[in-house]
């Protein structure tokens, strides 16, 4: 059973605990008199940072963790609030004194940290990484993050999906489509209706896109770790070609409003003459990148992830289809019916991650040949019912979770688990016999998104 | 290796001006002339994300693209704010980011301007304000310049660093 996602909230009388898996959702209703839980860290290692999350966002108290250090809440952070109770209303806290975060450092002789960020050389989101060091070698990496917490969870509480609507979709840009259409389907549940096909191909069209730029950007930027540039200008200038096939189609570059529930009229041939160039181009990039016998000196066996460590972390996405694990939210009828086929590699290393992208964008341009279509098919929306509602939906990055309850038409809880949260926690076992100038290239290989980890 | 020369050879240059061309070229001199004057030649930028979306960090990247190609103007992005003229500020001032969005401006030596990117910081995103949240920017930073825009295009990036040179 593969762990998904834990959270909690406040009822009228006791917090409620959701546990979500693939198979299952776990709900167990805890009192409010000096609340706590029992890890599942022990099984499932990354339940811990949505446990710390739960301690902090609500006084719940995890009993028997081995790690009780607050997450989100940092070193300024004012003790002893927890925002995500319903009576807590401010919308400006001060800074209180300066409480050290205790990180987990490896000891010993002549072993020394390192510690890198919040603020990053590149044109990068912030985070920190703390490193043990002997040597070149890495002992140990601490991913500490949530600098650029905002309160999504909060902010969003009280309104109507409406007025959801763009906050959920600036929550991780480099993911707006698929967050969009985890929202769509929340909505179309609690209006219990369902998506005509020709809307469910619109959507699936833009997500492709959204990967494709997504991928690119990736393809260059790895390969630019290495010390390979030429394949930054030319992976850099094909994603500004795929993210203005999105501005043409959408009106932005990054589909921000883009799904919704009808049906454009779109300009077919224009982007089947973009896919045609893509594909000449994408392999031409394969064959000129995988000739390269430097670059795969540093892309093999670095930054390995084995199957066994993927699984046990319950990872998703790209990492984990690199590690061979067989998890992406398009193995069902709709996309196997338009072509998809998911990509795989066993080795698990930057190499491999690689290799994924490559395959997913070629898979990308089949599927979204097959998505074209002439439609104006709209859908006119009933009203909305209250009630929890949960979708999942494979992002750029990986499988990314959505739990909405309503309640008198207003959202009483969201939720959203994005792939990132997960595969950040399995980051430093991908360090183990590697040196520290190979971290920007391994964090890279895995292009995790911070904005949408730390909400 | 060959055939990455001979599609190299085929493509030629891709940098293009667009509208800008016209714009770019009455200003070169003028940017040419202040950059040097008050910037002995290239204007250092550093980036600092204080609770961004990412599009606004996206589109800065993309301005290194072969069609943007940013640097020709004598316009870098550099790595730590010691080596920067301007701090480039995107997001929420998350109040996680406040102090150390403070602490990287101090690092940057006088004279220093800020200019800051996309609807966040000035608090014009369809954010509402939360306990995280300090946007906007200006109550902490002076801000000489800002670039609006959810998030600006690469080419209203730069549009708006033409017109923070002409402020200055
Ligand atoms: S201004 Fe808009 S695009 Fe830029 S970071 Fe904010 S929400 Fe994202």
């Amino acid at each position: 059973m593969r762990f998904i996602a834990r959270y909690a909230k406040e009822l009228h009388n006791s917090f409620e605990i959701v546990t979500i898996y693939d198979e299952k959702v776990e709900r167990e209703l805890i009192s409010k008199e000096n609340p706590k839980i029992k890890t599942l860290a022990k099984r499932y290692p990354s339940a811990i940072w949505f446990e710390r999350k739960i301690s902090d966002d609500l006084g719940i108290k995890i009993e028997d963790a081995f790690d009780k250090r607050p997450l989100v809440h940092q070193e300024r952070f004012p003790r002893d609030i927890h925002p995500l109770r319903k009576d807590f209303k401010q919308i400006q806290i001060q800074e209180s004194d300066y409480l050290p975060y205790k990180y987990e450092e490896v000891g010993g002789d002549s072993v020394f940290q390192v510690a890198v960020g919040p603020i990053h050389a590149g044109i990068i989101e912030p985070g920190h990484f703390q490193f043990s060091q002997a040597g070149e070698e890495i002992l140990h990496l601490e991913v500490r993050h949530f600098y650029k917490n905002r309160a999504i969870e909060k902010m969003l509480e009280g309104k109507t999906l409406l007025e959801a609507k763009p906050i959920i979709e600036r929550i991780s840009a480099n993911e707006s489509i698929a967050y969009q259409i985890c929202y769509a389907d929340i909505y179309l549940q609690a209006t219990k209706q369902k998506l005509p096909l020709s809307l469910k191909k619109y959507h699936a069209l833009l997500l492709e896109i959204e990967r494709i730029t997504h991928h690119l950007t990736d393809l260059g930027f790895i390969a630019n770790d290495a010390g390979f540039a030429a394949a930054l200008s030319f992976g850099s200038k094909l994603a500004e070609d795929a993210r203005r096939q999105m501005q043409k189609l959408t009106k932005h570059r990054f589909g921000f409003s883009a799904v919704d529930f009808k049906n454009r009229d779109i300009d077919t041939d224009s982007i089947m003459q973009w896919l045609k160039s893509l594909k000449k181009d994408i392999d031409f990039f394969e064959d000129w990148i995988v000739d390269i016998p430097s670059l795969w000196d540093r892309f093999d066996t670095t930054g390995v992830l084995s199957l066994k460590k993927a699984l046990k972390y319950s990872c998703v996405g790209v990492v984990a289809r690199a590690s061979g694990m067989a998890v992406d939210r398009r193995i069902e009828s709709f996309y196997l019916e338009h072509g998809f086929v998911m990509a795989s590699e066993l080795s698990g290393d930057v190499g491999a991650r690689f290799k994924i992208r490559i395959q997913e964008i070629k898979n990308s341009i089949v599927m979204i040949d097959n998505f074209l279509q002439k439609s104006v098919e709209a859908l006119e929306l009933n009203q909305l019912n209250d009630g929890e509602y949960h979708s999942f939906c494979e992002s750029s990055i990986g499988e990314l979770f959505m739990a909405i309850d309503i309640k008198d038409g207003l959202i009483d809880r969201f939720f959203v688990r994005d792939p990132s949260f997960i595969n950040w926690q399995a980051l430093h076992l991908m360090m183990r016999s590697d040196i520290i100038a190979d971290f920007p290239l391994i964090n890279k290989s895995c292009d995790l998104s911070y904005a949408g980890n730390d909400l | 290796m060959i055939k990455f020369w001979n599609k190299r050879l085929k493509l030629g240059l891709l940098t293009e001006n667009i509208e800008l061309e016209d714009e770019i070229k009455e200003l070169e001199k003028e940017i040419k002339d202040r950059v040097k004057k008050s910037f002995a030649g290239s204007l250092a930028i550093r980036m600092v994300d204080s609770g961004s979306c990412n599009a606004c960090e996206a589109e800065c990247n993309a301005l290194s693209n072969p069609y943007y190609n940013l640097e020709r103007l004598g316009i870098y992005f550099v790595a730590s704010p010691r080596h920067a003229d301007v701090m480039l500020l995107s997001g929420l001032m998350s109040f996680n980011m406040t102090p150390h969005v403070k602490d990287a401006y101090l690092q940057i030596p006088e004279p220093k301007w800020v200019i800051t990117l996309g609807d966040c910081p000035a608090m014009q995103a369809p954010f509402d304000k939360t306990y995280a949240i300090n946007a906007p920017a200006n109550n902490y930073l002076k801000i000489t310049h800002h670039i609006s825009g959810c998030p600006p295009t690469p080419l209203e990036i730069m549009r708006g660093f033409l017109e923070f040179l002409r402020k200055i």
